[in-house]
């Protein structure tokens, strides 16, 4: 019988879970270690966090859930992993440490055979003076990362607007609160819904509303931007986002890198080497996202995280890490199989793996900060590695001597809708998809994108689709009846 | 070497321009052909994507030099103008475009390093019209709602080169009303499922068999006209003539399906 366990229960992890599940059968055992004891849809906190949805309808239980399926769930955290073992334990395994109410703080080693680390992110609030202490947000900004951050960025916005319809004006500012942010999609999405809501409660003219990302242009999404069909024309996401941005008359700044923030004001550092402030009675700021935190020991006890992990935390896969300058980028230095290159057992999906360097060009100001979108790496795409990964392990378990299916973002696409509005006949959102997410020049020359593969379209029925989806992917991450036919 | 620049109505075929990344002898070669090129046709500025090239690159005339800017970027800006604009890809059309007062951009020089600059007035404009070049926009893809149908009418007006260009054709509102009809006729089919009265269904299938024949005429009707459309464009190779019959065919294939299952049903 052999043992997988599972760090994390986010989109990746939960995918890999509960596929692994039920491949392996009865014969294997699941072990899932998640420090949350509740799921969340994550895209649908954006509605969460402008009050028109409620934290339950993004979350569920997940105890009964993996029950169910038939796997072990553990909540508690990682916290450590011996990949060879230790003196007193043969085999390898994770150190954990409980966080369900009643066993908080006690710990325990888990061995086991294979280790999926799909952890996710630690929100690295302190990574900008005044975002925040560490993992925990500050007093200043809200956040919409989480089911929790949302319900409070709903109530301060709720405060807001009704300042607003006491005739106090309003500058509301959404964006990156750091140079080297992911994630602009989601503030992206956060920042049409508010001024959505400002309309539906009938003070958008009270309210001046800015953009702040690391993005180099507007639309760059951290995926150097896009270009699809739309209208019966090929355009590029710039030219997209720019007349939507201008259509609801919102403001922006872009190639700013957030280096302070305090109450009511932030402070950026530009491109350009301009270090400016901007104003704000309520501000949504993504945090960096970092690894979190996990150590490695050989079995003699000695510290090993160097090797297993990058320097911010997150895991080395079967990338190649060696290429440093922007020229040498080449599709194939993405992870294809996701496995760790020291141990065959170990693998890591979702934004727990260590991307091999950025999409976008890196851009850096006359004062050497750098101010360059990472990778995204949520979503879709991580729900395909996870299913990729599990079916590998499974197979590996079952016989193989390497990992059998790959999920490599070169060659992949991915859809996204992204809402701009939430309403079943005001609503609006934008669909896109892209081919393949890294963009490949030689394959593809000119634009590095299959130009077939990559396309986009805004208006109401997207908006229908973005809200099936939430309630098809909560369908199928509570793994009831046909959740298997649902995709990634 | 003097580039030929590209003009409405053959597509640039640049939808977007990739950062330039290597900084190289070609690179130099096509900078120095860009501005022989627009200098030989007098131009302020010139976009790589004009000559159909995937280099992310803009000359400006400043201070008449020539100003090479690299993987430029707008990364802040303040104020807005209308401004009446002509570019090179539509010659003799202006357009008012919705334009930002001032700009601040980083660009790279042809060694790769980094400068900044902030543009104001015509300055900025043209920066803007040519940047927007390396992204798929003209002024075409700038304008929306009344102001591009105009646009496009103006275009159409003066172009009669090729149909293959995005345009508005009066044979599309002869697909429109068959495809209305069709769901009228597939509306009926499917409330014929539910209805068991056979008097009704008689009469029914009257209409159903009324309904398909101006569906029919339509689609005749659209090859006919569609075929004569096409002949008051100059340069028509007649490779539109497929794409026409290929819609009618369409068109006839979708009649035929609610037609035969009609016929069983009623």
């Amino acid at each position: 019988m052999a043992r997988l366990v599972i760090l994390g229960a986010g989109v990746s992890g939960h995918t890999a879970a509960s596929f692994a599940a039920k491949w392996l059968g009865k014969g294997h055992e699941v072990v899932v270690v998640t420090p949350n004891a509740k799921w969340n849809w994550i895209p649908s906190n954006i509605w969460v966090g402008v009050g028109e949805m409620s934290k339950e309808e993004v979350t569920f239980d997940l105890a009964p859930v993996y029950e169910k399926a038939g796997a072990i769930y553990k909540q508690a955290k990682a916290v450590s992993i011996n990949p060879e073992g230790s003196e007193s334990i043969e085999k390898a395994f994770v150190s954990i440490e409980y966080t369900a109410e009643g066993k908080e703080g006690t710990t325990e080693e888990v061995e086991y055979d294979y280790l999926i680390n799909a952890t996710g992110p630690k929100l690295n609030f302190g990574a900008t003076p005044g975002l925040g202490e560490g993992t925990t947000l500050g007093e200043h900004t809200v956040s919409v990362c989480t089911a929790d951050h949302a319900v409070h960025a709903a109530h301060k916005l709720d405060e807001c607007i009704e300042k607003m319809k006491a005739g106090q004006r309003q500058k509301i500012l959404v964006g990156t609160g750091h140079g080297m942010c992911t994630c602009q999609g989601a503030a992206f999405e956060y920042i049409f819904n508010i001024e959505h809501k400002l309309k539906e409660s009938g003070v958008r003219d009270m309210a001046d509303i800015t953009w702040i990302s690391n993005e180099s242009f507007l639309g760059d999404f951290g995926m150097g931007g896009l270009h699809f069909k739309m209208g019966g024309y090929i355009s590029s996401s710039k030219v997209f986002a720019e007349s939507l941005y201008a259509e609801r008359g919102l403001d922006w700044v872009v190639g700013a890198h957030v280096n302070k923030v305090e109450a009511g004001k932030v402070t950026y550092e530009s491109l350009d080497g301009t270090v400016d402030t901007k104003e704000f009675d309520f501000a949504m700021l993504i945090p960096p996202f970092a690894g979190v935190g996990l150590k490695a020991y050989a079995k003699d006890g000695s510290d090993m995280t160097d090797k297993v992990f990058a320097p911010n935390g997150m895991m080395k896969v079967d990338a190649d890490y060696t290429k440093t300058s922007y020229a040498e980028w080449e599709p194939k230095d993405w992870p294809k199989t996701l496995q760790s290159p020291l141990y065959k057992n170990i693998f890591a999906v979702g934004i727990a793996f260590a991307p091999p360097h950025p999409i976008s060009k890196p851009m850096k100001t006359p004062n050497g900060t750098m101010i360059t979108p990472t990778p995204p790496r949520t979503g879709m795409p991580s729900a395909m590695m996870g299913k990729a990964v599990a079916q590998s392990i499974v197979d590996m378990i079952n016989g193989a001597s390497e990992p059998t299916h790959t999920a490599c973002m070169a060659e992949m696409g991915a859809a996204c809708v992204a809402s701009a509005g939430k309403g079943f006949f005001t609503g609006t959102a934008a669909a896109m998809t892209v081919f393949p997410i890294v963009p490949n020049f030689e394959k593809y020359p000119g634009t590095g994108r299959d130009i077939n593969g990559t396309t986009g379209e805004i208006g109401l029925a997207a908006h229908w689709v973005k809200h099936l989806l939430h309630h098809l992917f909560m369908w199928k991450a509570k793994l009831k009846p046909g959740w298997t036919l649902i995709p990634e | 070497m003097i580039k030929d620049i590209i003009t409405y109505p053959t597509p640039t075929g640049i939808e977007y321009a990739p950062d330039v990344r290597f900084f190289d002898e070609k690179l130099f070669i096509f900078i120095d052909d860009l501005k022989e090129t627009a200098e030989a046709n007098k131009l302020e500025g010139l976009s790589a994507p004009q000559v159909g090239s995937y280099y992310n690159l803009v000359l400006v005339k400043k201070d008449d030099e020539f100003l090479e800017l690299i993987n430029p970027r707008v990364i802040r800006k303040s104020g807005e103008v209308i401004s009446k604009e002509t570019t090179t890809y539509f010659p003799n059309i202006s357009a008012d475009i919705l334009r930002y007062e001032t700009i601040n951009i980083v660009y790279e020089d042809r060694y790769g390093d980094q400068h900044s600059l902030k543009a104001e007035g015509d300055f900025s404009i043209l920066l803007q019209r040519k940047i927007d070049y390396l992204y798929g926009a003209n002024l075409l893809t700038k304008l929306k709602g009344k102001d591009k149908e105009e646009f496009e009418k103006k275009l159409n007006a003066s172009n009669l080169g090729c149909p293959t260009t995005p345009r508005k054709f009066s044979r599309d509102y002869f697909i429109k009303a068959s495809n209305f009809f069709l769901v009228l006729m597939l509306l009926l089919l499917v409330s014929s499922f539910f209805i068991d009265d056979e008097l009704l269904l008689v009469e029914m299938w009257d209409y159903q068999l009324y309904t398909s024949f101006t569906v029919l005429a339509l689609n005749i009707c659209y090859a006919i006209y569609s075929y004569y459309e096409n002949k008051r464009f100059s340069v028509c190779t007649n490779c539109y003539n497929m794409s026409i019959f290929g819609v009618t065919m369409m068109g006839l294939f979708r009649l035929t399906v609610v037609m035969l299952v009609s016929y069983f049903s009623f």
